[in-house]
């Protein structure tokens, strides 16, 4: 049981361009050096456009949301229904001062804010989004995720160290120290639906799920994993409950504290794009990426699933999971640095090696519905 | 997580003083179990979210308005402390603007617009009071922004309000004065537009009518003496910093009412007549 979308490239002829399905396949698969180097321009523009449309929609969206969660508004004044208030903010950014203290590392207090949104824009180019839309398929899809991801706290910890400010230097050894432990549950977790789909490539997941979602196929297991990886995922973004690195009301702003202007922008909009590739990251693991819902071999239900796009299944899903987030940064309250440490290595360290071990055995015995 | 278990409340009884004294004991100290916590906390947080999304999919929770647009329709809650002015026996005590400008224009007979600049001077003031110069509002102020001016009527031969000034801008519309007032005279009301080009306009006189209380007045039965019993006042007049200055570009202040048609148009007559 395939999704309609994938028989067309077999039908055509071998070598065909559209046999691939990423820009990267369809690059090495032409002949001509300018093809190549055209797919190579439409990547950067694509993933260019994407960031500042992610960008200005996600701010945009957050602070709505924000606003309704507390009984408020929100933007209303500039454009209609305060569409261009991101854009006001963004001119806003751009005309204040570029100040570097003068104490500071020059070069690396100017180079972090790149480095920290260099990794959301890397992973933006692995992620599926539709079958025929994926900029490249890595084969070590999940082991690349987790080393870039894992290079984001490089970003905050030369902005910190670099400002030369006492409370720079603490919220970045904050944000160290919870990215590094959160790492090791949300790898966990990959690893669970690793095990499911026996493959590391982004796209096979996806594919492995056209019988069912992870998040249920999985039996608790796969609910479980989705869970660890929501709540570790929303540590390394640093965002309510956890965004101690920032922590305005003992840090003044963390890490980012002498950032002003366009390089205040940078991170801004670091952690939204990480905030969408996290969410596309889950969607794309526990909730079939751009899969119709479809179970097991129900031919009816499948079919009338399938009539949605696959693009619209992702962003629909994306969506759902990045109000998630919000819904829970605008409802629970910041933690403390040790309940923090408390609840990676003593709550969800334990219940993620657990977890490993069910679901090793749940694909040993060939133990959930619609087995292969 | 540091949450200490409620085992049991103890009631006894013990003899203090000679008297029995009911002794309530709390038992405490055992901390629940680690599976307790987790699933009281997974609880705790799941309602927390279930009130958020509640208040996310309900728009008729949001207290957001959008001021200046909807001032004609401005919601006030229940509690608005605003302008001070001179209670009005049996007024409503929460108005709109709108409601208030067309209570105003109805009571002195004049349009909207004229009625709207009276407010704009007087926030509305009503021409008669319930104030007998007692001076506990006075004593009330922690601002000093009152004071309360006597004088002796010579018809009742007792004291009664010469002037109320009150000083805006020193007030921080604490609310004492009112509660303070053993007559009821004085409410905070909606009003809140007072800025002005000169800061000797934000002190004035509340009162429009020196005299005794609305109910005495009320109880003299010859209309000659009742008209005898009042005096006009005007806004800046009396002890205030403006009183003798003219600003130009000042709002013009409407021609006061006379002082015969004022009596004349007191409510309540009847019933004394």
């Amino acid at each position: 049981m395939t999704h309609p979308m994938l028989a067309i490239p077999a039908a055509l002829p071998a070598g065909s361009p559209w046999g691939a399905q990423t820009l990267a396949e369809r690059a090495s698969a032409s002949q001509n050096l300018w093809v190549t180097a055209g797919y190579f321009l439409l990547a950067i523009v694509g993933v260019t456009v994407l960031l500042t449309l992610l960008g200005m929609v996600l701010i945009y969206v957050e602070r709505k949301v924000a606003a309704h969660f507390q009984c408020r508004i929100g933007p209303k004044r500039v454009g209609p229904f305060g569409i261009f208030q991101t854009i006001a903010d963004t001119l806003k950014l751009l005309f204040k001062e570029d100040f570097v203290p003068p104490q500071a590392d020059q070069v690396l207090h100017i180079l972090a804010p790149f480095l920290a949104l260099l990794v959301p824009v890397v992973l933006l180019a692995l992620i599926p989004y539709s079958p025929m839309t994926q900029i490249a398929d890595l084969n070590i899809g999940i082991l690349f995720v987790t080393a870039i991801g894992g290079f984001g706290v490089m970003g905050i910890l030369i902005a910190g160290w670099s400002s030369n400010n006492k409370w720079s230097m603490i919220g970045a050894m904050r944000a160290g120290a919870q990215i590094i432990s959160y790492e090791i549950s949300a790898t966990l977790a990959l690893l669970v639906i690793v095990l499911f789909s026996g493959t590391m490539s982004l796209s096979g997941i996806v594919h492995s799920q056209s019988e069912g979602w992870w998040v249920w196929r999985g039996h608790a297991a796969g609910f479980t994993a989705f869970i660890i990886y929501l709540i570790a995922s929303t540590a390394e973004l640093n965002r309510t409950p956890f965004d101690i690195p920032e922590g305005e009301s003992e840090l003044t702003a963390g890490f980012h504290t002498e950032y002003s202007g366009l390089r205040f922008a940078f991170f801004f909009l670091a952690e939204f794009i990480n905030m969408f590739t996290v969410s596309a990251l889950t969607a794309t693991l526990f909730l079939g990426g751009w899969m119709p819902f479809h179970v097991g071999d129900w031919a009816v239900l499948n079919g009338a699933m399938d009539a949605i796009p696959p693009g619209v299944w992702f962003l629909g899903k994306t969506s759902a999971v990045i109000f998630l987030i919000m819904w829970i940064r605008w409802t629970f309250p910041r933690l403390r640095v040790d309940q923090l440490m408390h609840l990676e290595w003593k709550v969800l360290l334990p219940i993620g090696i657990a977890n490993l071990l069910i679901a090793a055995v749940l694909v040993l015995t060939n133990f959930y519905p619609f087995p292969h | 997580m540091g949450m200490i278990d409620t085992i049991a409340v103890e009631t006894s009884e013990r003899q203090i003083a000679g008297k029995t004294v009911a002794v309530s004991t709390v038992l405490r100290g055992r901390p629940p179990s680690y599976l307790r916590v987790a699933f009281s906390t997974v609880i705790g947080l799941l309602r927390g979210m279930k009130m958020t999304l509640g208040y996310f999919l309900s728009p008729e929770e949001i207290v957001t308005q959008q001021y200046p647009e909807n001032r004609d329709t401005l919601r006030f809650p229940e509690r608005y402390r605003g302008n001070l002015r001179f209670k009005f026996p049996n007024a409503e005590e929460h108005e709109s603007h709108a409601a208030l400008v067309t209570q105003v224009s109805q009571e002195a007979e004049v349009d909207a617009q004229h009625a709207a600049a009276w407010m704009h001077e007087d926030n509305g003031a009503r021409w008669y009071h319930n104030c007998t110069g007692c001076g506990k509002c006075e004593a009330a102020c922690p601002n000093a922004s009152i004071k309360v001016i006597t004088r002796h009527g010579e018809i009742l031969d007792d004291r009664e309000l010469d002037r109320f000034v009150w000083r805006l801008d020193s007030c921080m519309f604490c609310n004492a004065c009112v509660q303070a007032c053993p007559w009821d005279a004085i409410e905070m009301t909606a009003g809140f537009e007072n800025a002005v080009y000169d800061r000797r306009l934000l002190v004035y006189n509340l009162n429009k009518m020196a005299g005794p209380r609305i109910n005495l007045i009320q109880d003299e039965e010859n209309p000659d003496v009742r008209k005898r019993m009042v005096e006009r006042r005007d806004r800046y007049g009396g002890p205030v910093p403006l009183n003798g200055f003219g600003l130009p570009n000042l709002l013009p202040v409407p021609a006061p009412l006379p002082v015969d048609e004022a009596v004349d148009a007191m409510p309540g007559q009847e019933g004394s007549a």
